[in-house]
């Protein structure tokens, strides 16, 4: 495996298009510190440049993703720390479980509900229901369900990465528009909306953020995981 | 430089457990495994919060960084976004949205009630 990654893409080729990706996502992080508005959006910017950057030169996305596969390997580690803000809010988290759980609950069998209706009302093909129904978690848990229940998992991919995104973009200044201010509602939203991408942003703004953030990611996954084998044969056999 | 070592030594060794643990439990995966093992290591007292606050606040910080690759992914779905054309994004859009609203809404109304103040809650916090 390693072997075959080496000469696939040449070693230099592999630095230079990650230290790109590197300073590229720098370079935002300074200037969104300058200007202060989420447009700049640190990974928002990296993507957009790359993406024109990649389809020029033609490098294809196996290509660029062996080339950053450094990156890939810091991602486990960077998700474990994550750990930590959720220590720090351990006892306050604890306080409030039931609430949170059944928030949680109610939260994501109303998004499988929404989106699975929308997805056979428009679009109306189950397998891009099912596979949308399943966005609101992170990847790897995201895809199983979706091929557990044989939905189309591109599109999972394509919707978790999408939905990640817009909440972890818009989502702060939705939540105060709507009057939710607080860092333990923010985070819970973003945390299940978004997942890790979201909290990966949230984080920033403070542990409290990011550890409720956490909380709702793992949650959501483990409940997601729990509900939607029932849920969504169940709206299957509504809708056919 | 030692507690740098110390922190990604912890990380490590949370993160090897996460692995074990989905290993043996499937469910999540090994990575948010590895953030509870963590998080309850830190809570047990097992890794000095101490030590790992400052590097760990750094890797936080940047870890946004290691979620480029998978994001330029949408470069690989734009034939996805061609078929199926804005209607898949309008709906990943307004259901991400009503998320959002449903729990924040709820979370503001049933979570900001005041905590009782536990004399050791300020403990660890930065």
């Amino acid at each position: 495996m390693l072997t075959s990654l080496v000469i696939d893409f040449p070693v230099l080729a592999s630095i230079a298009i990650t230290l790109i990706t590197v300073a590229c996502y720098q370079l935002a992080v300074n200037q969104q510190q300058k200007w202060q508005t989420i447009w700049l959006n640190p990974m928002l910017i990296t993507i957009t440049v790359l993406v024109p950057l990649l389809l020029f030169v033609d490098i294809n996305y196996q290509e660029y993703s062996q080339a950053t596969y450094v990156l890939n390997l810091m991602l486990e580690p960077a998700i474990v720390a994550l750990g930590f803000p959720l220590y720090q809010q351990l006892r306050q988290i604890k306080v409030h479980w039931r609430e949170i759980m059944s928030i949680l609950v109610l939260g994501i069998i109303v998004v499988i509900i929404v989106s699975f209706i929308m997805a056979m009302t428009f679009i109306k093909a189950p397998e891009i229901a099912i596979a949308l129904s399943l966005k609101s978690v992170t990847t790897p848990i995201g895809i199983t369900l979706t091929e557990q229940l044989s939905g189309d998992s591109s599109i999972t991919t394509f919707a978790i990465l999408i939905a990640g995104l817009f909440g972890a973009l818009l989502g702060p200044a939705w939540l105060r528009t709507i009057g939710v201010n607080s860092a333990k509602a923010q985070g819970l939203a973003i945390g299940s909306a978004s997942h890790v991408i979201g909290t990966a942003v949230l984080v920033r703004v403070s542990a409290e953020h990011g550890a409720y953030s956490s909380v709702a990611l793992i949650l959501s996954a483990l409940l997601t995981a729990l509900i939607s084998p029932w849920l969504i044969p169940l709206l299957l056999q509504l809708f056919t | 430089m030692k507690n740098t070592l110390y922190t990604l030594f912890a990380i490590s060794i949370s993160l090897l457990l996460g692995k074990l643990a989905h290993h043996l439990l499937a469910g999540l995966p090994a990575s948010l495994y590895g953030m509870v093992i963590y998080a309850i290591f830190l809570q047990l007292n097992w890794f000095s919060a101490k030590k790992v606050t400052a590097t760990n606040q750094w890797l936080v910080r940047h870890m946004g960084v290691c979620f480029v690759p998978a994001g330029v992914g949408v470069i690989n779905h734009f034939q996805l976004i061609q078929e199926h054309g804005v209607a898949l994004i309008a709906i990943i859009f307004s259901s991400t949205f009503i998320l959002l609203t449903v729990i924040g809404y709820l979370s503001e109304r049933l979570l900001t009630k005041p905590v009782p103040n536990d004399e050791n809650s300020s403990e660890g916090k930065t």
